[in-house]
């Protein structure tokens, strides 16, 4: 049976894209869940550090929805599924250009979930594009109870908001190699200061050495107060947290043309970032680098102590487990009283919530790294040529090349069908032969049989 | 020890930072009363030396030190210093100025600059499309709608977005901290700039652009070219001709640096040359200027000149170089500095290319970059 179905317009699919494409950077799969009123997509990532949740309202974002319920699951449905798959299927299609990549856009795309006891359980989302075509996609899911991040709003006094395409631009001044951000007020200068700094500090005494010219860009950021709507901070307060989370939400935040607010407490404790746009309110909780140095020297210079903060991820376990990755078990469905069927892994991988400490380091940060400054068009052409350069765009270069094998597609083709092939190709040893003639003979002692006429 | 100076034409700084860190990361700059010198020296390719009047590219400019001329000499990363100055670019108001954080020397550039809203990067969340195409059908149904009314040019009255919040946009102060070494004058005293005889050719370079694009063609087809023969010399010839076999094996040890002939002559022509075992490509400019010389910087008449000898002796006598397709490719980064360049070859040993960057405010005022390229023996 049906067990949830809603349509989206053009729009609603490019946000939701938006959506999973910044979920993405933290994490490989999202876990859905649908209420009577709201569609949440949630998601923590490897290392517990950070947790981020899209809240969609049923009755603004959706052009049509239908929440059924089932006997198991009368007032929430929930399943985990895979992001990569999902921004496959809402991928935007280029809509500002002629006439010919309009009838390619998408025109809407229905969303229904098939579940209960003897189905098969699928998501299937049919996507109509203006040219006539529909895409129809089957995905499987797997059954599994949501984690949520716990925040405390009441212990979180320190808040501040301010547009977030401002901020966005702010970190475009910020050099690709850094890895944490200090965000600090002054209440003297009335000033909000972001400071960017790495934990590789170069030891003293090298000063002599080039070593010191490999240190990255130190970059300090000092934005007036005035800017900033509805600031309210302990004054000289240091909050550190991850760059490249922080990047992959201003990523995300800078789409919408609204505010991102900031509430937090002390070092150590979460702090959570959250701005809303036509009835998707996202909120990102984020561990910050817990340091019990801090308070005592947060008069001093934020370098000095970072550089004896350990890493956020390490460091803000414990508090993890006690305060973010509490686990909601408030509708425990355990997926081994379904049937078996429903619980479809579609492959093998790392039990997402464990509470002991994962020891995978975080997703890369490769994906964000659209937003350094970037260079002005022209100066791509600049660039010194690279002939050994595999991956260069085909038409541009002098390159010339065949495809040497002869798979139809070798992208689609998976390991596990290599593998397969292989055992197929290899034949059974002929019975017949082990009497005969071993293939490994020479050709003058096979010409006693008399099979070749001289 | 005092070095602080406001930063103008932060563009053109950065196009020529941009070109120097194409060719080696670190650089060595040398400061004094009236120039900015920036010297790139990599362990192989091509040298640089820009020596840029001090008021190009600053302003309220104070030097102070023990040594003449106020000389400060200093290592630093081009990298960061790019990173910096492209994030001055278009901001208010940047300065730069040597100092000491925990012990260590920094070039600090303080940046003020505003962030720019730019709508168009916001998803307008379903309400923006179809409000911008209800204003355009507006306008087509309005009765006064002739082409003399203001009102009508976008242009002139560009639509703004509802300014809901009242707060009004302040400048932020961004403070880049530039690692640098501080040298010693003993330990750059030994760096010389190249000596170079007399030039046989002298000419003024076709767009660099056009240059450029052509050599990085050239360059990857070579790549291409010396693989494909490599492979062929393996597969099928080997056994039939063993002579050719050693000629195919030293051009595959030249295709991971192929070689392009670059040749001039003093009667305005340009020539471009790949030459493999597979292919021979040529592309020439004609047309281009052999400017004249200054008799008065000459060390000998200007008829007895190498480049007399090379102009009696006709459009068919070459000067040419042997370049690595891609130090070449790295030199021709400094296209983007947009300045007229000419090339002076000194044939079959080397070529020397200025590029002269002009001032913006001084129509009459260049600055030379000088590239010291040499040929690669056959």
């Amino acid at each position: 049976m049906v067990v949830l179905n809603f349509t989206l317009s053009e729009e609603g699919v490019a946000v939701l894209h938006d959506a999973l494409a910044c979920m993405f950077k933290f994490s490989d799969d999202v876990c859905l869940e649908a209420r009577k009123d709201k569609l949440t997509l949630s998601t923590l990532n490897l290392s517990k550090s950070a947790y981020i949740c899209f809240s969609f309202a049923v009755n603004r974002f959706f052009a049509r929805y239908n929440f059924e319920g089932t006997p198991q699951h009368r007032d929430r449905f929930f399943c985990q599924l895979y992001i990569r798959s999902l921004l496959t299927i809402f991928r935007a299609r280029p809509t500002s250009g002629d006439q010919r990549d309009r009838d390619t856009s998408i025109e809407r795309c229905d969303v229904a979930i098939d579940d209960g006891v003897g189905r098969k359980s699928r998501l299937v989302a049919r996507v109509s594009f203006r040219n006539g075509i529909t895409a129809s996609h089957s995905l499987p899911y797997e059954v599994k109870t949501p984690v949520h991040a716990k925040f405390n709003g009441d212990e979180a006094r320190n808040h501040w908001a301010i547009s977030s395409r401002t901020l966005r631009q702010l970190m475009d001044h910020f050099s690709p190699g850094i890895e944490l951000l200090d965000i600090n007020t002054d209440d003297e200068n009335r000033i909000v200061n972001f400071t960017c700094f790495t934990e590789k500090v170069q030891k003293r005494g090298v000063v002599n050495n080039e070593a010191v010219l490999k240190k990255p860009l130190h970059t300090n950021i000092a934005v007036e107060m005035d800017e900033f709507d509805d600031v309210e901070v302990e004054n000289k307060l240091h909050i550190i947290i991850s760059v490249k989370d922080f990047r992959a939400i201003l990523q995300h935040a800078q789409m919408t043309s609204g505010a991102l607010t900031a509430n937090y407490s002390h070092p150590g404790r979460p702090l959570k970032l959250s701005y809303s746009a036509d009835g998707v309110l996202c909120e990102f909780i984020l561990m910050t680098v817990g340091e019990k140095t801090a308070l005592v020297q947060k008069h001093k210079n934020p370098q000095k102590n970072a550089a004896k903060a350990p890493a956020p991820q390490l460091d803000s376990t414990s508090h993890r487990a006690s305060s973010v990755a509490s686990e909601n078990r408030s509708n425990p469905t355990p997926s081994t009283s379904r049937p078996p069927q429903n619980a479809i892994q579609t492959r093998p991988r790392q039990p997402a919530f464990e509470i002991r400490p994962s020891p995978m380091p975080p997703p890369t940060t490769a994906r964000s790294s659209g937003l350094f400054v970037d260079q002005t068009e022209e100066d791509e052409q600049w660039e010194p040529v690279n002939p050994d350069e595999e991956e260069e765009e085909d038409d541009e270069s002098g390159r010339l090349g065949w495809n040497n094998t002869n798979e139809p597609n070798p992208s689609s083709i998976r390991i596990g069908s290599y593998l397969s092939r292989q055992a197929e190709a290899q034949p059974e040893p002929p019975e017949h032969l082990v009497s005969g003639i071993d293939p490994t003979q020479r050709l003058e002692e096979v010409r006693r049989f008399g099979l070749f006429s001289d | 020890m005092r070095f602080r100076t406001d930063l103008k034409n932060v563009k053109t700084f950065s196009k020529l930072v941009a070109a120097l860190n194409s060719l080696e990361k670190l650089a060595w700059v040398r400061l004094d009363d009236d120039t900015a010198r920036f010297t790139v020296i990599p362990d192989t390719g091509s040298q640089v030396w820009a020596s840029l009047s001090a008021d190009l590219i600053f302003d309220n400019y104070n030097i102070q030190s023990a040594e003449p001329n106020n000389t400060i000499n200093l290592e630093l990363p081009l990298g960061p210093l790019l990173r910096a100055l492209r994030s001055a670019s278009g901001s208010t108001y940047a300065n730069l100025r040597l100092t000491k954080k925990e012990g260590l020397p920094m070039l600090s550039m303080t940046i003020h600059t505003m962030t720019k809203d730019d709508p168009d990067k916001a998803r307008g969340a379903g309400a923006g499309p179809g409000a911008a195409a209800g204003a355009g059908y507006g306008y087509g149904a309005d009765p006064d709608n002739d082409p003399g009314n203001p009102f009508n040019d976008p242009d002139m009255f560009p639509q703004e977005p509802l300014e809901l919040t009242l707060r009004r946009e302040r400048e932020k102060i961004i403070t880049q901290d530039i690692p640098v070494r501080v040298l010693h004058p003993d330990t750059v005293e030994t760096i010389m700039q190249p000596r170079v005889r007399e030039p046989d050719v002298h000419i003024q370079f076709p767009p660099l652009l056009q240059l450029k694009a052509i050599s990085d063609r050239f360059t990857k087809l070579a790549a291409t070219a010396a693989s494909s023969s490599a492979f062929s010399g393996g597969g099928l010839f080997a056994s039939t001709n063993t002579g050719s076999g050693g000629g195919l094996g030293g051009g595959g040890s030249a295709s991971r640096h192929p070689k392009l002939l670059l040749s001039a002559n003093m009667h305005g022509s340009l020539r471009l040359r790949l030459a493999t075992d597979a292919l021979d490509i040529t592309s020439v400019w004609t047309g281009l200027e052999n400017p004249d010389l200054d008799a008065s910087n000459l060390p000998m008449p200007p008829e007895e000149h190498p480049s007399a000898r090379f102009r009696a002796a006709g459009p068919d006598k070459w000067a040419t170089v042997r370049l690595d397709g891609r130090d070449w490719s790295r030199v021709l980064s400094v296209g983007r500095l947009e300045g007229r360049v000419i090339g002076c070859f000194a044939d079959d040993h080397a070529l020397i290319l200025y590029v002269y960057v002009p001032h913006t405010d001084d129509m009459t005022a260049e600055d030379v970059v000088t590239y010291y390229i040499t040929s690669y023996s056959a």
